[in-house]
């Protein structure tokens, strides 16, 4: 009788445990719907003047986007050598850049509107994808899928994928060779980013 | 016979990959050395030539007749993805195929209508480098081509094997034209238009894509790669594979 009450107890345990790691879909993705509303609908489909739009973005990117994960990952094995300064000046001119170009690239959806295809678990407890499909004029519609990240109860976006490519992916790619072959390492890479922001 | 035959062109790309596909890991970087070397080739190409080709194009059109002209160039790739639905077992989509090519290139006036789509059959295409895909052919490491830009062996045997497949390769071998320029010019100039138009399509794609890249080549290649895995592969290979996008996101990767 005792066993069969530890085995239980143990059940419970184990299940309560699961339910408290994993992220609610439901919420994720009304998470996702109020970014993408935000973003889209709030944004580039409203008549408002452009600093106006800007300041919008801003706030939207800094409260939904998990630049400082984001930031991170990027790096790579870079982030592990990096000294806590660089770490800092990266992760500044990381978010400012990815305002600047965000907010033009958004533009790409105007008209267009997010459709829901479910919510799909990762290898990670805390994270899940929520699916989404813009149509497109022509042929089939663009797979767009979003990783939210659940960190004390609070939602945000760390990744997007497009048609199978993670930008996340893709900067740490691009970055990780930057600073292999830049004589300045890290340092190089933060004075070129820098040199792009407007 | 379908086996003999995959077999077969299995064959003949892994003889054709040689040295390329064994260099997977490209240890001494001499793959990535060309690559980055073409890569460069081709953006001055694209520089003095493609790009105000394609802006020229676009200044002496409207949308009407670019919409025309890429459905024109569409309904060419139409017989490559019947055969290939075939080679892939899915004779229902070849047929479809089938069916679209013949509207679209009758009641579609030479394909520049897509008339098909209008009744319900919509384009689906397919081509042999995804047949290579579904016979478990590897795609091979990321191969910067002269002229054409990012691919990989599977790709490249993938495209030129659908090249056979289109009807201007076919009408120009069995048309009898006068004069050998003829026969050039009808031939070359419309790939070339073929070219410009595709690449008008991109110009402000690739544009947004690379502005505030510190290293394009290196952003192209991941993005490139990544979006190839999306094709898949044969059933035993996918089976229980967790999908690309799906990494570790908080754990220090040692990797690249």
């Amino acid at each position: 009788m005792k066993k069969l009450f530890a085995v239980l107890s143990a059940f419970v345990w184990l299940f309560s445990f699961q339910a408290n790691a994993a992220v609610d879909s439901e919420a994720a993705e009304n998470f996702i719907k109020k970014v993408t509303n935000q973003g889209i609908e709030e944004l580039i489909n409203s008549n408002v003047s452009a600093d106006e739009k800007k300041a919008r973005f801003t706030k939207l990117f800094n409260e939904d986007l998990d630049l400082d994960s984001i930031g991170k990952f990027v790096l790579g094995r870079y982030w592990k050598t990096a000294t806590p300064q660089q770490r800092t000046d990266f992760i500044n001119v990381y978010r400012k850049l990815n305002i600047q170009t965000w907010s033009a690239r958004f533009d790409e959806f105007k008209g267009k509107h997010f459709e829901f295809k479910g919510v799909e678990n990762s290898k990670s407890p805390d994270q899940v994808f929520v699916n989404t499909q813009v149509p497109m004029e022509e042929g089939a519609p663009a797979v767009v899928k979003w990783r939210v990240k659940e960190t004390n109860g609070r939602m945000k976006v760390v990744d997007i994928i497009i048609e199978n490519v993670s930008l996340a992916q893709t900067a740490r790619s691009e970055y990780t060779a930057y600073i292999k072959n830049s004589p300045e390492g890290i340092n190089g890479l933060i004075k070129n980013l820098k040199s792009r922001l407007k | 016979m379908k086996n003999v035959l995959k077999y077969a062109v299995a064959a003949v790309i892994i003889g054709f990959c040689g040295q390329v596909c064994a260099a997977e890991t490209d240890d001494d970087g001499a793959l990535e050395k060309y690559n980055r070397a073409m890569f460069s080739f081709n953006q001055a190409f694209d520089d003095y030539l493609m790009k105000p080709l394609a802006k020229g194009y676009r200044a002496v059109t409207n949308d009407f007749v670019r919409e025309r002209v890429h459905d024109f160039f569409a309904n060419l790739k139409e017989p490559a993805s019947v055969i290939n639905h075939a080679l892939q077992g899915n004779v229902s989509d070849s047929g479809k195929s089938g069916g679209r090519f013949l509207i679209n290139s009758t009641l579609g006036l030479l394909g520049t209508f897509d008339v098909a789509g209008g009744w319900g059959l919509k384009k689906n295409s397919t081509g042999f480098d995804k047949t290579l895909a579904a016979w478990c052919v590897p795609d091979g490491p990321f191969v910067m081509l002269p002229f054409l830009g990012p691919s990989t062996p599977r790709a490249a045997v993938g495209s030129a094997a659908d090249a056979f497949a289109d009807p201007v390769y076919w009408a120009n071998n069995y048309t009898n034209f006068s004069k050998d320029w003829e026969k050039y010019s009808f031939y070359y100039g419309l790939s070339a238009l073929g070219f410009v138009s595709l690449r008008e399509e991109k110009l402000d794609l690739l544009d947004k894509l690379t502005t505030d890249a510190v290293d394009p080549y290196s952003l192209i290649k991941s993005a490139y790669m990544q979006n190839r895995l999306k094709i898949g592969s044969c059933k035993s290979v996918d089976e229980g594979q967790t999908p690309s996008y799906d990494f570790d996101f908080d754990e220090d990767m040692d990797e690249e």
